[in-house]
């Protein structure tokens, strides 16, 4: 299990250097180091964070569920994003001034439409309590359903420009990076998934059944908490920085589960490489396929990932 | 050393499930639990063990009211096998066993761990079975895993002096004759080593030749708990189960049918 990790390591860190070498050679064609240190550099950080949250919240969130098919659209933060940043894209112009929060309004809209959506989540199952994880999914659905509701009526409501800047929005893109925004971004989600990796034996006893994890000595109920809070920040963030990117959460932690086991010490740290291994490769899939446009990443993901997954459905069904 | 249950009631609602039940479990001796179904069984487990609050009474693990332990520290003193749930992800049977070993134990003993796991899944016939996914193995042999895991969570060096207590929700369920009676025959050594044993059972047979005391209970309420010879009285479990059986005093065994 450890070569395997550190195999993964290497992987990620081939797929980094890919990119590097990527931008080493822009840098001697077009001589301008400078600015492809601004643009390049913190895309691709970007990238490689984003794609760890969704790998790394996918694993934690399909451990408590102990469901398969949960990601992080599941509990409702992704779209609570969604409709903080559609909020802005919509609405942004006519009402806020430039001046007052400048690259920051965006991303940071977006972090509280998540905040909101997991405020509401705690509401209604009385702080993630006893009611079983049931009863979590389906306020998830149901909080889901009201925050594609306002997007869909601020879709409505847009202008043409607008709904140009919402489709393009909800296809993911990295190409927003600059230090301003991912520096702080780099350094909240590395802590959060940090603080997180040391509860992956108590992810391992849930699946027991919360009854037998709470006899061994678990506190489910803080565990929820931290999973799902966890799972809010990083995905709040990375949403709100780049945009919809479908698939990565859900695909990720089972191509690790394939390749190294289920058990979450492993899977934690594997689907947080791994996914910030395919999503700096998806991003410079993007950027070099049809140079010089740009593909979005999330379309590109997507396209990618639904015939994975359905591969990967028919080769468990076959075995 | 004791878990002691005082007056314990248990209402949800207007329906009363516990009804004022006292109870006390003595290391080194196995108490069954037998009654009918819905009679309370499982509740009173539950509340043994700390899933659920009474409403009213107290159970204290020694001199410790249960309220008072932390999480960690009741998993330290008792360890728990109920009807199991259904496992999604593709464990190893040593996976599953190796979750027996709680933050408290692997703190105390870490270097006794791969000794521990491998006493264990001896002891319980495992050996064969560690690298197989759980998920494939037959619902006895998951139950095996199952008891396993909790002999694990309450493995301590032979030279330990604390009070442990083992609380088994039918724990025969599932198996076939040779391992339900070795099963029993663990049990038994575990209580000769010390350990408390609680166990809800329904085979009066078993229930008769393998424990110290036996607790008969109906709709809530603890009708006798005594020797198992005092407890197989056919007018007292005509009563309680409403069914005729006849018991032979000299080998213990009861038959309904």
């Amino acid at each position: 299990m450890a070569s395997l990790l550190s195999f993964l390591v290497a992987a990620s860190l081939g797929s980094f250097s890919v990119s590097i070498f990527d931008y080493l050679f822009q840098t001697s064609s077009i001589l301008e180091n400078k600015v492809l240190e601004q643009i390049r550099l913190p895309r691709v950080l970007l990238a490689g964070i984003v794609g760890a949250s969704l790998g790394i919240s996918g694993a934690s969130l399909q451990g408590l569920f102990r469901n398969p098919l949960a990601d992080p659209g599941l509990i409702g933060v992704s779209a609570g994003a969604a409709l903080g940043a559609s909020v802005v894209i919509v609405l942004g112009s006519s009402f806020i001034p430039d001046y007052i929060f400048g690259p920051f309004i965006l991303p940071l809209s977006a972090i509280m439409g998540a905040a909101l959506v997991i405020y509401l989540l705690y509401l209604f199952t009385k702080g993630f309590g006893y009611q079983g994880v049931t009863y979590m999914l389906l306020v998830g659905i149901a909080v889901n359903a009201l925050a594609s509701v306002g997007i869909g009526i601020l879709t409505f409501i847009s202008s043409d420009s607008e709904l140009r800047g919402l489709t393009f929005w909800t296809m993911g893109s990295f190409g927003a990076a600059n230090w301003t925004l991912v520096l702080p971004a780099i350094i909240v989600i590395l802590i959060t998934i940090l603080l997180l990796i040391p509860y992956s034996r108590q992810l391992d006893l849930l699946q027991l059944g919360e009854p037998e994890a709470y006899r061994l000595g678990v506190d489910v109920k803080s565990l929820k908490f931290r999973v799902i809070i966890s799972s809010a920040i990083v995905v709040g963030i990375s949403v709100s920085l780049s945009g919809m990117i479908g698939f990565v959460g859900l695909v990720v932690p089972h191509l690790m589960r394939l390749l190294g086991g289920v058990n979450h010490n492993y899977l934690l740290p594997a689907s947080a490489l791994f996914g910030a291994t395919i999503m700096i490769v998806a991003d410079l899939l993007s950027r070099i396929l049809i140079q010089p446009a740009e593909l979005p990443v999330g379309l590109l993901t997507s396209a990618i990932g639904a015939p994975f997954f359905l591969w990967l459905i028919f080769r468990i069904r076959k075995t | 050393m004791t878990i002691k249950l005082s007056n314990i009631s248990y209402q949800v609602n207007d329906l009363v499930i516990l009804n004022d039940v006292s109870l006390e479990i003595k290391n080194g001796e196995v108490l069954s639990l037998v009654g009918p179904n819905g009679a309370g069984k499982s509740t009173l487990l539950n509340i043994m063990t700390g899933d659920l609050e009474p409403t009213n009474g107290c159970v204290r693990y020694e001199k410790y009211n249960l309220k008072d332990l932390d999480i960690i520290d009741r998993s330290f003193y008792r360890g728990v096998m109920s009807q199991a749930q259904q496992i999604v992800f593709d464990f190893s049977v040593k996976e599953i066993i190796e979750m027996g070993w709680i933050e408290k134990g692997v703190s105390s003993y870490s270097n006794d761990f791969s000794k521990a796991v491998k006493e264990i899944s001896s002891l319980c016939d495992l050996e064969n079975l560690l690298e197989r996914k759980f998920n494939r193995l037959s619902g006895g042999e998951q139950r095996r895993v199952h008891f396993a895991r909790t002999l694990l969570q309450l493995w301590r060096p032979s030279n330990s002096k604390d009070p442990i207590f083992m609380l088994l929700d039918e724990p025969t369920a599932n198996l076939d004759l040779y391992y339900e009676i070795k099963l029993m025959e663990i049990i038994k050594m575990k209580a000769n080593e010390g350990v408390g044993v609680f166990l809800i059972m329904h085979d009066l047979n078993l229930a008769a030749k393998y424990s110290n005391r036996i607790a008969l209970m109906s709709d809530g309420s603890l009708i006798q708990v005594d020797t198992p010879i005092n407890i197989l009285d056919p007018s007292l479990l005509k009563r309680i189960y409403n069914l005729d059986m006849s018991v032979d005093k000299a080998t213990m065994k009861v038959s309904y049918f």
